[in-house]
């Protein structure tokens, strides 16, 4: 087990740069997840820890070791890849064994390693088969078996389930966590999906464009997002976003149009420094956190293009003005909610306000 | 019949009738060839005149023995030498990749003609570049025209400079379907690269190998043109005489079609059971 470091971490190809000044720290036994978008530089940055790429510029520490110049082997790192990389030739047993016999590890204690791992994947009745007679679950589980033998300081996972099927994922997604909790080891666990970073992660790491975006614990980044990336990024159903233009201001509010809502105005309490009047911004709420007509800052009148019924719960997705849609989230009784228009009111509690960069102003 | 399979047997009945007058009568009809002695006229059966000769013909041994020291020697150094350059136009070192490809596919696509005649110049005793290579570092001419040894290994030389570098993009597409990945993993496993490339790259490369040895295997059992051209007609006195030639020199110089026929078909028996055999050696070990 160890605590990990990046500082001013910087991966360049020629002019182009990947990953700019990322710098994190994760702590002993923590599960951190980078999660972001295709192309957003969460891979590279995983492979930088492994040893899989060279870094052009900043330090990587595992533990008290500076690792830039450390091989990949010397690390104290163990990985799991997306296309899981077993060895096709080998059987289970082999896969799993394999690197410890590679270095001459005593026979015993490979023997018991590898029984260990069996018992804690359950994968014993496997040992004996090749990857190609398993399912995409089993490669994974055994992919994740032969992290585990190893005994590494830090795992990491690079979107180890993005190659299964919707239930097997949920179904991975709760023994990682298990996992995680019986090991107690360092893990970073690289995603595009926000689902699986929100149920995972100790701690999040969004990044875009090679850019950290905010670092912090799940509900940290729902409820306070850095920015509307972030905002949008994080949580599904995705956050509302609805353009406005700023038409008054004073020392402890900011008065909104709504541009594309029937130009329904609403006075948010605002402790930053106010945006100018005639500024673009944008609101930002969460589909659960409109309340009944009435009941917040202002009223919007919708006019429902589909509505989806959960059992627990609706969502009404309704078309407006300018290309933007709007999702709200109804708990009442499926009956209740109307087919064909909708009052919805704002509440002022949960309303996030972003500028025109996409910088959040309260 | 329905329309539709008649249609298709039309289309096919140009192909099927070249098929079988080119390729299945000559087959069944070298067979029972085989069992006619074709030096009497009219032809007549008799096993003796050509299967009891086989296996007591100097010369058919001779030829036997010839093909199979370049099978075993040639194909096994070929195959070794065509991994190792697949392996290193694999390498994400070697800049100029292309070009490199080509020049070592480049040999299948000369004249075999052009080319036996540029080894018989770069060989000769006299003015050969190879002698005078040999000459510089102290090592003195070598006659490979008139000793059966040195010509035996001229033979084994040119097929190997002529196969190695097609069995080589063979190796190397076998090469670039192992997934990258595989060896990260491997590298993470603490495992060297000569161990990665022994306990890895040879096991999954396997299949190919296997095909690229029985290819070339049936192409040692089948080497006609290297010894015809290069080493003068199987020369010196029958040294590089292989079986392909034999049959020739029996068939279409001494016009015995029947003694021919019973050579060729042992050729394919023993490129069938040695292919096999390599099957066998190489298979899968649950």
């Amino acid at each position: 087990m160890a605590e990990l470091s990046l500082k001013n971490v910087v991966k360049r190809f020629g002019s182009y740069e990947i990953i700019r000044n990322a710098s994190l720290d994760v702590a002993d036994g923590e599960f951190v997840v980078f999660v972001g978008p295709s192309g957003c530089g969460k891979s590279t940055l995983l492979r930088m820890i492994a040893g899989l790429e060279h870094i052009t510029d900043g330090e990587i520490h595992i533990g008290d070791t500076l690792v830039n110049d450390v091989e990949p082997a010397d690390r104290g790192i163990a990985m799991v890849f997306q296309s899981y990389a077993l060895y096709p030739h080998m059987t289970v047993e082999q896969n799993l064994a394999f690197g410890l016999r590679m270095t001459g590890n005593p026979k015993a204690d490979t023997d018991r390693r590898v029984q260990r791992v069996a018992d804690i994947l359950q994968i014993k009745e496997l040992m004996q088969r090749r990857p190609k007679q398993l399912s995409g679950g089993q490669r994974q589980r055994v992919a994740i078996g032969r992290a585990i033998v190893r005994e590494p300081r830090v795992f990491l996972f690079d979107e180890p389930l993005s190659n299964l099927d919707a239930e097997l994922r949920v179904q991975m997604r709760v023994e990682i966590s298990r996992l995680h909790k019986e090991l107690g080891t360092t893990m970073i666990y690289v995603t595009h999906d926000q689902t699986e970073a929100m149920t995972l992660a100790d701690k999040i790491v969004v990044l875009r464009g090679g850019n950290i975006e905010q670092i912090g614990a799940p509900l940290d980044l729902y409820d306070n997002p850095a920015n509307q990336f972030v905002a949008g990024f994080v949580g599904s159903p995705k956050m509302n976003f609805m353009s406005a233009e700023v038409t008054a201001t004073d020392s402890d509010n900011v008065t909104l149009t709504l541009l594309n809502q029937g130009n329904v105005r609403l006075s948010l309490p605002l402790k930053n420094p106010p945006p100018a009047i005639g500024d673009a911004v944008t609101l930002g709420v969460r589909p659960e956190h409109f309340a009944k007509a009435g009941e917040g800052v202002a009223d919007l009148t919708i006019a429902v293009d589909v509505a989806e019924h959960l059992g627990n719960t609706s969502y009404i997705y309704a078309n407006v003005a300018g290309g933007e849609q709007l999702i709200i989230e109804r708990e009442e009784s499926r009956n209740e909610i109307k087919t064909d228009t909708l009052t919805v009111a704002i509440k002022s509690s949960h309303a996030l306000l972003f500028d025109k960069t996409g910088n959040r102003l309260r | 019949m329905q329309l539709r399979n008649r249609a298709a047997y039309g289309f096919l009945a140009p192909y099927l009738m070249i098929f079988a007058t080119f390729w299945i009568w000559p087959i069944i009809s070298s067979f029972l060839m085989s069992f006619q002695n074709t030096r009497v006229n009219p032809w007549v059966f008799s096993l003796g005149a050509n299967w009891g000769r086989l296996f007591n013909d100097p010369a058919f041994y001779n030829a036997l023995k010839n093909t199979m020291i370049i099978l075993i020697v040639q194909v096994p150094v070929m195959i070794t030498l065509a991994t190792v350059m697949a392996v290193l136009l694999n390498s994400p070192l070697l800049k100029a990749r292309g070009l490199f490809r080509f020049a070592f596919f480049a040999p299948v696509v000369v004249g075999e003609v052009a080319y036996a005649a540029v080894f018989r110049l770069m060989f000769n005793l006299d003015f050969g570049i190879i002698n005078k290579l040999l000459n510089s570092v102290g090592i003195p001419s070598i006659s490979w025209f008139a000793e059966a040894p040195a010509a035996m290994a001229l033979l084994i030389i040119a097929v190997t400079w002529r196969w190695a570098g097609y069995n080589a993009i063979i190796i190397l597409a076998g090469l670039q379907s192992i997934p990258g990945d595989v060896y990260e993993a491997a590298t993470l496993d603490r495992v060297s690269k000569a161990r990665q490339f022994i306990y890895i790259t040879l096991p999954l490369l396997k299949p190919i190998i296997l095909f690229c040895v029985i290819l070339s295997i049936i192409g040692s059992m089948q080497l006609f043109t290297e010894p015809m051209l290069i080493t003068n007609r199987g020369g010196p006195g029958g040294g590089t005489e292989t079986l392909g030639l034999f049959l020739y020199r029996q068939g279409f110089t001494s016009l015995n079609f029947g003694y021919a026929s019973a050579i060729a078909y042992t050729m394919a028996a023993l490129a069938i059971v040695i292919s096999l055999l390599n099957l066998w050696v190489g298979r899968d070990q649950k």
